[in-house]
C-alpha cells in the first residue's frame, strides 16, 4: 500500500478545543489544518458509529424481524381467490332454461366517505333507484358506513350507478340464480340461498351436478395491483359447457299447474297436485303443486310452500289403488279376468260394514264391471280370494311402505302395515283392497299405475336426464336402479282395458277425450284424522294411463280437500287430468287410436321424445 | 530479428505516468460499486422494460473519464477560478426557478439540449469547492471567519432549500459542517450553530409528550453552557444563545404550519408511523422495509427478489434502490456494500490526511461528507431510520446528475491524492 503512508506522525491534540491560528500567506503549501488525533477520532467515530446504526438497524429488519416482513411480502404478493364459477344451468326436456346464473350487483352506501352532501348523493340516486330522496337521505342518517342499499340491482342500473362517479358507493358484483320459469317449477327445481347453494328440489338433490369443480387459485400481485397469470393452472378458463337436463316439459307443466289451479280454486280445496310421468322410463314430464312459491323471491313465502308434498306427504289412495289389487289377484290367479263376484251393496268384515260410494250398481259384477263402478264390496271380495299373508307379500313387493327413490329431496317412506297386525285382522287386507288403511305418496301411486300401463315394470321415478353439452351430447347419465317385473303382461293388457271402461262409461266420463283411448280411475277417499275417518274431508283423485294401444304416460291429479256439494275424483280431479291429457297429444303429437273402440288392432307406433326443434 | 512484441514496446509505466500517486483502491472501489449499481438498477427495472442501467453504466464511464481527467490536473488552479465557480453554482440554480421543470412538487430540473440536468447535484461540488478555498485562506478558527464561510455557504444553500429540495439542502448543511469542523473550527460553535434546529424539535415534541419538556430545558441550558465556554463574549453569547434557542423552539410551530409544504410535512414525520398513512405517504416506507426484511439473511438472489420483481416501491430504481439491495442479496449483501463504503470513506480520510495543503485536504472531507451523509440518510430512509428526503444513494441510485457530481468530486479527490507530495525533489 504506497498510498498509505504518513498519517503519522499525528500531534497530540491540544487540550483547548481551539487550535491556535495562525498566521500564514494563503496559497502557499504549508497546512495549517493539521492532522490531529481528536479530530481524526471524531471523524473516525463518526464513519464508524453512522454505519454501525445502519448495520445493527440493518441486522433488525433483516434478521431479527426478517420472516415477519417476509410474511407481509408474501401476504400482500398473493391472493387466493375462489374464482366465481356459474352453477350450471337447469334446462328441460326442451331445452328451457330453468334456472340460469346472472349477475346481479348489491349496492352498498358508505356515507363517511361522501365528498357531497348526502342530499345530493340521494338526489342522484333517487331516479334510478326509484326511491325518494328524502328516504335516502334518512337511510344515509342511520350509520356511517356499511349500509346496504339494494340486494338485487340488474347490471344496467349497476353501471347507471358507476356512471355516477360518486364517492362513497360501493357496488359488489354477484351471481344470482334466476328461475325463468318463476312459480312453475318451484317445488321441483328449488332455489338457492344467497351463498348460492341449493337448498331445496333439484337444486339441493343435485348440488354436485350443478357445481363445477372449483379450485381456490394462488396468484400473484403487482404492486399496482394487476394479477400475473403466472400461477393460474391451464386450462382453468375452459369451463364446460354442460347442462342439466331434466326429464320435465314446462309448458306441460304450465298447463297442468293451470288446469290444477283452475280446480283447486273452484273447489275451495287446501292444495293438489299432478304429476305426468313416462311409463316405460320413470321419466317426470309435470309435476305440479299448489300452492307453489317464486323461488326468485323465495323469502317471501312460508317455509311450508317449498316442500314439494308429492313426495313428503302421504295419503290415503283410496279407489285409485283397485286396479292395483286387481292386478296382484290376477297375477297371483286367484281370480281370472272374466270372474264375477257377487256385490249386495255392503259387506261385514269383522264387524266392520264397508260399502260403495256409489249406489246402483249392484248385484253379479264382472272384474270389469267392479272397476267401472268402482265397487268396494267387490274389490273386498277379490281380495279375499288371496291368503292374507299372499297378499301382503305381494303389496311389499309393489314397495307399499317403501321410497320410490325419486332423485328429489325430501322424499317420506309409505305406511303399510306390519305383517303381525295385516294378517291376523281380516278388516286390514279388506281395506287396503280398495285403498285405505296404508298410505303413500302421490308419486307412488303413478309408479304402479305406470307398472300396469308398461306391461308390469316398476319404473324408477326421475327428473335429471343427464349431462348434456351444447351439442346436446349426453356426457352423463343417471344409474338408475334396472326396472323391477312385478306383473306379467297378461294381466296388463287384462286391467286396462277395465280402467278404459271406468273412462268410457264409468266414474271416468269427465276424462274423455275424442279418438284417443284412455284409461283411468277415479279416487275419492276420506281422510285418515286421528282415531279414524273424517266424515266431511275428503282427498279426491283420478289417474290416466294413455293411450290404452300403447301405453306411454301416467296422469295423476289429485285435489286435497275440496269443498262443495258433489266433490269426488271424477268431479274434481278428472278434468285436470283430461286437459294435461290433450296437451300431452298436442306436444307428443301423439296419433288418434286407429280404432278407438277396439284394443286389438291399434297399431303400436311409438314415437320418440319430441326434438328441440318442434 | 528479435523484435520484442508490441505490448512489451509500450512504455506503460509512461502512459500511467500522470496518474502514478492516485489511490487506485479508491477509484477501484467506485467504479466496482458503480457497476453493480448498474447490475441492481437493471433488476429493478427488470419487469417495468427500462433500461436505465446502461444510461447508469455510461454516465459511470463518463464520469469516469472526467475523474481521471481531473486527477491528472493540479487541483490548485481551482484556487484561482473559486468565485467563478461559486457564479456559476448559483447561477445555475437560478435558472432553475425560471426555466426549470417540477415534478413531484419541486422544480429541479433544467433542459441543456434535450438532457435533463438537475444543477442542486452540482452545486454540492461547487460548494465544497468554494469552501475548501475560502477556508484555505483562513480556517474557521475565528468566529467571524466561520461566519463568513457560512455566509458563502448560505446563498446556494437557501436556493435548493427554496426550490423545494430539502434532501439536498441537508446535504450542504452537512457538507458545511464537516468542513468547518475540519477547517478548525471550535466543534462547539458547531453544536450551537445546529442548536436552534434542535430546540425546535425538542420544544415541538413537547407538545406530544410532557416526557419531552426536561429534554428540551437541559438541552437549554446544556446550550447556554457551551455558549459560555466557547463564545468570546461569555454574557452576550450566552443570553444570545438563550434566546434563540427558546425562540426557534416557540418558532417551531409556525415554522411548521407556514414554511414546510404538506408533502415535506408528511415526509418528516411519517417515517417516525408509516402506518398512519400505508397507502399514501407511508407506503414507500412500509414497502420499502418489507422488501428490506423478506431478505433476510441471504436475499432471495438477484433478479430474484418478490417486491423488486412485482414493482412494489415505487421508483426503486433510483432512491430507494437499496430496498432492492436488501432484498435481493439480504443482510450479508448489505454488509458487504456497507463495508466497501466504509473502505471508501477510509480512503477518503486517509487522503484527506496526506494532503499537502488545506485546499487538498478540505475538498476531501467535503466529499467524506457529502458521501458519508447521503449514504447514511439514503439506508437510513429505506430501513424507516430517516425521513423520506429524496437522498439518493451515491454511485449506486439511477441518477445522471448525481453520477457526475460523484465522480467529478472523486476525480477532485483523486487529484489531491495524486499532488499530495509536499516537496518534489
Amino acid at each position: 500500500m504506497a498510498n498509505l503512508p504518513r498519517i503519522l506522525p499525528l500531534r497530540t491534540a491540544s487540550r483547548g478545543s481551539t487550535p491556535q491560528p495562525r498566521t500564514q500567506k494563503p496559497g502557499t503549501k504549508a497546512r495549517e489544518i493539521e492532522p490531529s488525533l481528536a479530530r481524526l477520532t471524531l471523524v473516525w467515530g463518526i464513519l464508524l458509529g453512522g454505519l454501525s446504526v445502519l448495520g445493527i438497524n440493518l441486522y433488525y429488519v433483516q434478521v431479527t424481524q426478517g420472516p415477519v416482513l417476509q410474511r407481509k411480502a408474501r401476504q400482500q404478493q398473493q391472493i387466493f381467490m375462489r374464482p366465481f364459477v356459474p352453477r350450471r344451468t337447469i334446462v328441460d326436456r326442451a331445452g328451457t332454461a330453468v334456472a340460469i346464473d346472472r349477475p346481479v350487483y348489491s349496492l352498498f352506501v358508505h356515507p363517511k366517505l361522501f365528498t357531497k352532501p348526502p342530499e345530493e348523493v340521494a338526489a342522484a340516486l333517487s331516479p334510478i333507484l326509484n326511491r325518494p330522496a328524502p328516504e335516502l337521505v334518512n337511510i344515509f342518517g342511520q350509520q356511517r358506513s356499511g349500509i346496504r342499499l339494494e340486494r338485487t340491482l340488474p347490471e344496467d342500473v349497476a353501471e347507471r350507478i358507476q356512471n355516477l362517479q360518486l364517492d362513497g358507493l360501493e357496488r359488489i358484483q354477484y351471481q344470482q340464480r334466476f328461475y325463468p320459469q318463476n312459480d312453475v317449477l318451484a317445488t321441483i327445481v328449488g332455489y338457492t340461498n344467497v351463498d348460492h347453494r341449493g337448498q331445496a328440489g333439484i337444486e339441493l338433490s343435485q348440488q354436485n351436478l350443478l357445481e363445477r369443480e372449483v379450485k381456490a387459485l394462488r396468484l400473484t400481485r403487482m404492486g399496482d395491483g394487476s394479477l400475473m397469470p403466472d400461477q393460474v393452472p391451464g386450462g382453468f378458463l375452459n369451463l364446460d359447457d354442460l347442462q342439466l337436463r331434466l326429464t320435465l316439459d314446462t309448458r306441460l307443466q304450465r298447463v297442468a299447474l293451470a288446469a290444477l289451479r283452475q280446480q283447486v280454486k273452484q273447489y275451495q280445496a287446501k292444495r293438489g297436485g299432478v304429476i305426468v310421468m313416462d311409463v316405460h322410463t320413470g321419466g317426470i314430464l309435470a309435476m305440479a303443486t299448489e300452492p307453489s312459491f317464486d323461488p326468485n323471491k323465495y323469502y317471501d313465502f312460508p317455509v311450508e310452500r317449498y316442500k314439494n308434498w308429492l313426495i313428503t306427504d302421504l295419503y290415503e289412495p283410496g279407489s285409485t289403488f283397485k286396479p292395483v289389487t286387481v292386478s296382484v289377484a290376477l297375477e297371483a290367479g286367484t281370480i281370472k279376468p272374466n270372474s264375477t263376484f257377487h256385490d249386495p251393496g255392503g259387506i261385514t268384515v269383522d264387524g266392520h260394514t264397508i260399502g260403495n260410494a256409489y249406489t246402483g250398481h249392484t248385484g253379479r259384477l264382472s272384474v270389469t264391471e267392479i272397476i267401472k263402478y268402482s265397487s268396494n264390496v267387490g274389490t273386498v271380495k277379490i281380495a279375499q280370494t288371496m291368503k292374507s299373508i299372499d297378499f301382503y307379500n305381494w303389496l311389499k313387493k309393489l314397495g307399499l311402505g317403501d321410497r320410490v327413490g325419486i332423485d328429489l329431496p325430501g322424499e317420506v317412506k309409505g305406511q303399510f302395515k306390519k305383517k303381525e297386525i295385516f294378517t291376523r285382522a281380516r278388516i286390514e287386507p279388506a281395506v287396503t283392497a280398495f285403498g285405505q288403511g296404508f298410505s303413500l305418496t302421490p308419486l307412488q301411486l303413478v309408479q304402479l299405475h305406470a307398472a300396469i300401463a308398461n306391461g308390469g315394470k316398476l319404473v324408477v321415478p326421475h327428473l335429471v336426464e343427464g349431462l348434456y353439452d351444447s351439442q346436446e351430447n349426453p356426457y352423463w347419465q343417471p344409474n338408475l336402479r334396472p326396472p323391477q317385473n312385478l306383473f306379467s303382461p297378461e294381466t296388463t293388457t287384462a286391467v286396462l282395458p277395465m280402467m278404459e271402461e271406468a273412462v268410457k262409461a264409468g266414474t271416468g266420463k269427465n276424462a274423455q277425450i275424442p279418438g284417443y283411448r284412455i284409461a283411468g280411475k277415479t279416487g275419492t277417499a276420506q281422510k285418515a284424522v286421528r282415531g279414524g275417518y273424517s266424515s266431511t274431508a275428503v282427498i279426491t283423485s283420478f289417474v290416466g294411463i294413455l293411450p290404452v294401444d300403447d301405453p306411454r304416460y301416467v296422469v295423476l291429479a289429485v285435489v286435497d280437500e275440496p269443498k262443495g256439494g258433489a266433490v269426488a275424483g271424477s268431479t274434481v280431479a278428472a278434468p285436470i287430468v283430461k286437459t294435461v291429457m290433450e296437451s300431452l297429444i298436442a306436444l307428443d303429437r301423439l296419433p288418434p287410436s286407429s280404432a278407438a273402440n277396439s284394443a286389438a288392432d291399434s297399431a303400436p307406433v311409438r314415437r320418440r321424445r319430441p326434438s328441440r326443434a318442434e | 530479428m528479435l523484435q520484442r512484441p508490441i505490448w512489451q514496446r509500450i512504455q506503460w509505466k509512461s502512459l500511467i505516468q500522470p496518474w502514478q500517486n492516485i489511490d487506485w483502491t479508491l477509484l477501484v472501489l467506485i467504479v466496482g460499486v458503480t457497476g453493480f449499481g448498474g447490475i441492481l438498477i437493471r433488476s429493478a427495472e427488470l419487469n417495468q422494460g427500462w433500461t436505465d442501467w446502461m444510461q447508469h453504466w455510461i454516465i459511470g464511464g463518463i464520469g469516469l473519464i472526467l475523474a481521471l481527467l481531473l486527477a491528472r490536473t493540479r487541483y490548485e488552479y481551482l484556487l484561482q477560478f473559486k468565485w467563478v465557480i461559486y457564479a456559476v453554482t448559483n447561477l445555475s440554480l437560478l435558472a432553475v426557478m425560471f426555466v426549470g421543470t417540477s415534478a413531484l412538487g419541486a422544480q429541479r430540473w433544467i433542459s441543456i439540449g434535450g438532457f435533463y440536468i438537475q444543477p442542486s447535484e452540482f452545486a454540492k461540488v461547487g460548494v465544497i469547492i468554494t469552501l475548501a478555498a475560502m477556508l484555505h485562506e483562513r480556517t474557521a478558527s475565528t468566529i467571524p471567519a466561520m461566519l463568513r464561510a457560512l455566509a458563502v455557504t448560505a446563498v446556494p444553500w437557501g436556493l435548493v432549500f427554496i426550490q423545494p429540495d430539502l434532501g439536498t439542502s441537508l446535504v450542504f448543511g452537512a457538507i458545511s459542517l464537516g468542513m468547518l469542523y475540519w477547517g478548525n473550527a471550535n466543534p462547539g460553535w458547531l453544536v450551537l450553530m445546529i442548536s436552534p434546529i434542535i430546540s425546535t424539535i425538542f420544544f415541538n415534541l413537547a407538545f406530544v409528550s410532557p416526557w419531552f419538556i426536561g429534554v428540551s430545558a437541559v438541552w437549554v441550558v446544556l446550550t447556554g453552557a457551551i455558549a459560555w465556554r466557547t463564545l468570546p463574549w461569555h454574557r452576550l453569547g450566552t443570553l444570545a444563545t438563550l434566546v434563540v434557542n427558546l425562540l426557534s423552539g416557540g418558532l417551531g410551530h409556525f415554522l411548521w404550519d407556514n414554511v414546510l409544504k404538506d408533502y415535506q410535512k408528511d415526509r418528516l414525520v411519517l417515517f417516525l408511523d408509516p402506518d398512519k398513512d400505508p397507502l399514501g405517504g407511508g407506503y414507500h416506507l412500509i414497502q420499502s422495509r418489507i422488501a428490506i426484511g423478506s431478505g433476510q439473511l441471504w436475499g432471495h438472489g438477484l433478479n430474484q427478489g418478490t417486491q423488486t420483481q412485482l414493482n412494489f416501491i415505487p421508483e426503486q430504481h433510483t432512491d430507494f434502490i437499496f430496498s432492492a439491495i436488501g432484498e435481493e442479496l439480504g443482510f450479508v449483501g448489505c454488509m458487504a456494500l456497507l463495508a466497501v463504503f466504509w473502505l471508501i470513506c477510509l480512503r477518503l480520510v486517509i487522503i484527506a490526511q496526506n494532503a499537502k495543503d488545506n485546499f487538498g485536504s478540505l475538498l476531501a472531507v467535503g466529499v467524506l461528507s457529502m458521501l458519508l451523509f447521503q449514504l447514511v440518510v439514503n439506508i437510513g430512509m429505506t430501513i424507516g431510520l430517516a425521513p423520506v428526503t429524496g437522498i439518493p444513494l451515491p454511485f449506486i441510485s439511477y441518477g445522471r446528475s448525481a453520477l457526475l457530481t460523484n465522480f467529478v468530486a472523486i476525480g477532485l479527490v483523486e487529484s489531491v491524492a495524486n499532488f499530495r507530495q509536499r516537496v518534489r525533489y
